[in-house]
């Protein structure tokens, strides 16, 4: 049996083979992070693209990535044997185009590539952009990233 | 257009058994509070005729979100020491829980996820009426916050069968969700949500904001900007992934409605950035 853990808007999770870590976005964006050696893994929800002074990090892309990573590592996890996913990011169907707020998706989208490039993860799939509400599971047993939106699931293997 | 569908829609509307019910009490107080000249011992009265609401209202009352740090031990005093729009909230959050508080199919959202969505937007939506010093209509706001989605849980059964075409009509003809539940069954949430009140016997204005929640430019100037506290309030959580389901964001954030509310940019960045907030108020609600 699964473990399921539920990770909140602003949160932060980590586990290890064999938990599933689910989050429900919108215009905010999940990065799951894996270990395929040691199968463990972490998944950040952020909100926010970029950290202001006083916030928490779990928030904002630039800050919640490497406090992803340096809990990883914490839990013996290898730099080089960890990839990413991320999913999310998606916008209001109609806007006017000069809101701030409606950027917010691809905003996050961007940041997060941004965040993980800076600290040498790559990452092996991406679910992003459009209008749809996505539930994503992260299932630590091999990585895989399964995203549910408008009524149809897929799935991401590569690790 | 399944006509099928629209015609099982016709009959439910028009049967108000087959509507979802709530409490007789509720429609009374709620309209009770609506005239200014209430006296606060006949609310109690009336209040105090349904035990179950009683208890669980003065239970809430005494909750992290209404406490004013006092503990409530009746009707009496939670009027007085709440004020009785804070007290008719507190019976609209423990009176419609049976309603919300449960699975929507066909919008994918499983058991909890509407009514954690409600109580945020309800929440949220006071907030900002808060924030624009519009202190008088906090409570409609708040009100109107929980409830504008309790059409979804009469259309979502249609609303599984027939979501492929809703979503090809959304994507085909670039229009928002609900639009296309209107052409796809003949009828949207709201619709539905609106003759859900009429049943209840709720006032105007909470019709008005259940019917143009998406559309707050559609609804009658009186009543424009609090549909518009609600409309503001519901686009951030359904962007911030609360209570997000396969409608997804298929919606207009208006532009008319931030601007008739005075709503700066940096506003609205801010009352995003705070949902996390708004969801431990919450927490203490649900």
């Amino acid at each position: 049996m699964n473990t399921l853990i539920n990770v909140g808007v602003a949160r932060l999770e980590v586990g290890s083979n064999p938990a599933v870590l689910r989050t429900i976005l919108g215009s905010c964006v999940g990065i799951c992070i894996y270990d395929r050696i040691k199968k463990i893994g972490g998944l950040a929800h952020i909100l926010l693209p970029n950290w202001v002074k006083d916030g928490v990090k779990e928030k904002y892309a630039d800050t919640a990535v490497p406090l992803l990573i340096a809990q990883l590592l914490k839990m013996g996890c290898t730099r080089e044997f960890m990839s990413a996913k991320i999913a999310g990011g998606a916008s209001m169907f109609k806007f006017q185009s000069n809101m701030a707020l409606g950027q917010i998706g691809q905003r996050n989208v961007e940041m997060s590539r941004q965040a993980l490039q800076e600290k040498g993860i790559p990452i092996v799939a991406e679910d992003v952009g459009g209008n749809v509400g996505r539930v994503i599971d992260f299932f630590l047993e091999d990585g895989r990233m399964k995203v549910k939106a408008a009524g149809e699931e897929k799935l991401y293997y590569k690790v | 257009m399944h006509i099928s569908i629209k015609e099982r829609l016709d009959s439910i509307i028009s049967n108000l058994d087959q509507l979802p019910s709530i409490p007789d009490v509720v429609g009374k107080v709620i309209n009770m509070v609506n005239d200014p000249n209430v006296d606060f011992k006949s609310v109690a009265q009336e209040i105090s005729r349904d035990q179950a609401i009683t208890t669980n209202l003065l239970k809430l009352c005494n909750s992290a979100y209404f406490s004013k740090g006092k503990e409530i031990t009746s009707l009496d005093r939670a009027i007085v020491t709440l004020g009785i729009k804070e007290v008719k909230d507190a019976i609209m959050v423990v009176a419609t829980k049976a309603v919300l508080n449960r699975a929507i199919l066909g919008y994918d959202l499983a058991k909890g996820m509407l009514w954690e969505h409600d109580l945020a937007v309800a929440v949220l939506a006071k907030n900002i009426a808060m924030m624009k010093k519009d202190r008088a209509n906090a409570d409609i706001a708040f009100t109107g916050g929980i409830i504008h989605d309790v059409g979804k849980t009469v259309l979502a059964i249609f609303v599984q069968n027939v979501f492929k075409d809703i979503l090809a009509r959304v994507e085909s003809g670039g229009v928002s969700f609900q639009q296309a539940e209107r052409e796809i069954m003949g009828y949207d949430h709201q619709e539905v949500g609106e003759r859900i009140l009429a049943k209840w016997k709720f006032p105007e204005v909470l019709k008005y904001i259940v019917r143009y929640h998406h559309e707050p430019e559609q609804a009658p100037k009186e009543a424009r900007k609090i549909v518009s506290y609600v409309h503001v309030a519901n686009s951030i959580c359904l962007m911030a992934g609360i209570g997000i389901g396969s409608d997804g964001l298929y919606h207009e954030l208006s532009e008319r409605a931030i601007t008739l509310l005075g709503v700066t940019d940096e506003e609205l960045n801010q009352l995003y950035s705070d949902v996390p907030e708004v969801l431990k108020h919450v927490q203490g609600l649900s």
